[in-house]
């Protein structure tokens, strides 16, 4: 299967969509499953009398399918990928319908999609008519014209949060909350909307709630202000602010950018769970440049998460950043040049030069949750709460860091390696770079979760 | 004198406690950042807090300073052991992963060798362990004066105050429960011991139910055994009832012949 689960989840028009494609990738659901060479289809039965016919073009991305939304790919398009991918799908022959629509749209498209991932959003139509054009300048104006929306709306509902106080009862009700996150998917603002899913859980759950509710509402307004004003900022900026918003980028277009070649160290790793998602941020370090990089995969229940790029390893390949420099990046080529000796770690900062590369990073981008560092210093107790210290300072570690006890057991007591995450909580270890071996101690996916992560 | 950004935060959190139609937001201190929050589009008092609350927050993260250095931990007592080598290390959350029933083994090999866990081998062996007083005695005993020193700083790792003795760590290698057919040939080598598996597996006197046998047998075997072993079952013809079975073990004896080629 030429396909990941975090190509499937890239081509969903929403985050709320796969959700719905998820629960319906269940075989007992569809009749008549099948996949060959270029196709995935199947009948899905859903709320209608009859039930769907779904067909996919996995080589092309294209899709089709009876059922009446409008948005594209539907559930049921993703529901298909989404148990090709899990290997649900049995091989079988194309029936002649399903070979019919995949030679039509072949005839159409007959460059296949570039290796690495789907690269079309379009609607597909019968083969044996003629496609109508499609007004990309339309859509994209449809897309900016929802996402402005939503921020206005946002910008209301953080007005309202300010004027009436955080002490509102309203503020420990999930609905609060969430009704807001569910309008911003239906705007595409969904790295918005994950944001304010994230944030109602944080009310209530700690002391200090207020301070960081508040604080958070702060960042929502910047971007919504930002997001607002995008066409009048400069271009990497207006990139970055979009991206953050939630502004989708095509792998396509991101693979058709400028590749930036080294020798990428792969430094640290990270899962998290956002939402049904098990997000897995694994950072990389050229070895030339310096510059930091970061490499996204998603995996739903039961899913496996990418397992390709190992700590403490390096390998020399393009990577491609989405818009604006920023971190995010896809591997493209990599290339066959000889790899240094095992293990390999970034080079480490004194602690006052890694407060300051964290400050420079959110002062051009405030609302970054984490930036990565790698410092040499030794971890400590100060006031009951941990720190990794050197002698140009110290920096307070995440309470509810999971690696603290192993970087205590490998450095014991004494200034090490280490690559670390720094987030409002705290910085959060992730890498322990010793002389023969990389500790991979960051956050770990729940492996109820998802499956052989 | 003008505050600090740092109190005019705290201000800005009381007053949205309250919320801006009951309290109006605070003053900013002199410099930037009234400076930034006179900008605010809309005069209205909720605008301002959140411009106010906006800046404050960028200034507050992108001014990150360190705090001052931290006194040094005193570290435990030196352990002039090496460490176990990564490739043995790696094959530790394998075992746990996959073999458990090696682990015992693998400890006990490593206790041999005079090697000392690496840290986070050491860490989840200790939370592993924490009920099982046996093993904790005796991975307390391999992870040597570092534990203690761990212990006392994170007690997390600690054994249940009811189980806080000092343990019996028994035998380094506890006996395992081995198929009564071949019993008789955990001290034989290699063609025998094939031999009578494959044989077992073919006429069915094997079968799945006999597995946890099967693999204590394949566990406890002679080492020399291990990789014509896991090369004739992996390419063994037998009945498809057991041909999981046969992959299984063929599995495991790879692995321990990997993981004796490690701590050897």
């Amino acid at each position: 299967v030429p396909w990941s689960i975090e190509q499937v989840v890239a081509i969903a028009p929403t985050p709320a969509r796969f959700t719905a494609a998820d629960a319906l990738a269940v075989p007992s659901r569809w009749v008549v499953l099948g996949a060959d060479e270029q196709a995935l289809w199947g009948r899905c039965r859903g709320s209608g009398r009859e039930p769907y016919d779904t067909m996919v073009d996995h080589v092309h991305a294209a899709w089709r399918c009876s059922c009446p939304s409008r948005s594209q790919p539907c559930k049921h398009a993703l529901a298909l990928l989404v148990m090709w991918v899990k290997g649900q799908v049995p091989a079988a022959i194309a029936p002649t319908g399903v070979r019919t629509w995949a030679e039509g749209h072949a005839r159409h498209d007959p460059s296949p999609a570039v290796a690495g991932g789907p690269m079309t959003d379009d609607v597909v139509d019968e083969p044996a008519q003629p496609e109508p054009p499609v007004d990309l300048d339309r859509q994209r104006d449809e897309r900016v014209e929802r996402l402005m929306g939503g921020l206005v709306e946002l910008e209301r509902w953080l007005d309202d949060r300010v004027r009436t106080g955080l002490a509102d009862p309203a503020l420990a009700r999930y609905a609060t909350w969430d009704e807001l996150a569910a309008r911003l998917v239906d705007a595409r603002a969904g790295a918005l909307a994950n944001r304010v899913r994230r944030l109602a859980g944080v009310v209530g759950a700690r002391p200090d709630w207020h301070e960081v509710v508040l604080a958070e509402l702060g960042v929502l307004h910047l971007l919504a202000r930002a997001g607002r004003r995008v066409p009048a900022l400069p271009g990497p900026l207006a990139d970055v602010v979009a991206t953050s918003c939630g502004w989708q980028v095509r792998q396509a277009d991101v693979l058709a950018g400028v590749p930036e070649t080294d020798l990428w160290v792969v430094a640290g790793r990270s899962d998290t769970r956002e939402d049904r998602i098990e997000v897995r941020r694994t950072w990389l370090r050229g070895a030339n440049t310096g510059r930091w990089a970061m490499v996204l995969s998603f995996a739903a229940y039961r899913q496996s998460l990418d397992t390709s790029l190992v700590v403490g390893e390096a390998f020399s390949a393009d990577l491609h950043r989405y818009p604006g420099s920023s971190w995010r990046a896809l591997v493209g080529v990599r290339h066959a040049d000889a790899e240094p000796p095992l293990p390999v770690a970034p080079p480490a900062d004194t602690v006052v030069d890694a407060c300051a590369a964290v400050g420079e990073a959110l002062a051009a981008e405030p609302w970054l949750d984490r930036v990565p560092v790698t410092v040499a210093a030794s971890p400590t107790l100060v006031d009951g709460r941990w720190v990794l210290s050197d002698a140009t300072g110290a920096i307070a570690l995440a309470p509810t860091a999971p690696g603290v006890a192993t970087l205590l057991a490998a450095s014991l007591g004494q200034p090490v390696d280490v690559t670390v995450e720094w987030t409002v909580d705290g910085a959060v270890p992730l890498t322990v770079h010793l002389a023969d071996r990389a500790l991979d101690i960051g956050p770990r996916a729940d492996l109820s979760f998802v499956s052989a992560a | 004198m003008s505050m600090t950004i740092t109190e005019h935060w705290h201000e800005l959190v009381t007053t949205s406690l309250l919320g801006t139609d009951r309290r109006d937001p605070p003053a900013p201190p002199d410099g930037l950042l009234a400076d930034v929050v006179d900008d605010a589009l809309e005069p209205t008092p909720s605008s301002r807090m959140l411009t106010s609350v906006a800046a404050c927050v960028v200034a507050r993260r992108a001014g990150l300073l360190p705090n001052p250095p931290a006194a040094p931990l005193t570290p435990p007592d030196a352990d002039p052991r090496p460490i176990v080598p990564p490739a043995a290390s790696r094959r530790w959350w394998s075992v746990v992963a996959t073999w458990t029933v090696l682990e015992d083994e693998w400890l006990a090999l490593v206790g041999r060798r005079g090697w000392r866990p690496p840290a986070d081998v050491l860490v989840a062996l200790l939370t592993r362990h924490r009920h099982d007083d046996a093993r904790r005695a005796r991975v307390v005993r391999l992870g040597g004066p570092v534990v203690p020193w761990l212990l006392e700083h994170q007690p997390a790792l600690r054994a249940p105050p009811s189980r806080r003795t000092a343990g019996d760590p028994g035998a380094e290698l506890p006996p395992l429960a081995v198929a009564p057919e071949l019993a008789g040939l955990l001290d034989a080598g290699p063609r025998p011991v094939v031999r009578a598996l494959l044989a077992g597996l073919r006429d069915g006197t094997f079968n799945p139910t006999h597995r946890p046998v099967l693999v204590n047998f394949v566990a406890r075997a002679r080492a020399d055994t291990l990789q014509p072993l896991a090369t004739a079952l992996a390419s063994a013809e037998v009945p498809d009832a057991v041909a999981g079975l046969a992959q299984s073990l063929a599995s495991l004896a790879g692995t321990r012949a990997a993981m004796l080629q490690e701590l050897a």
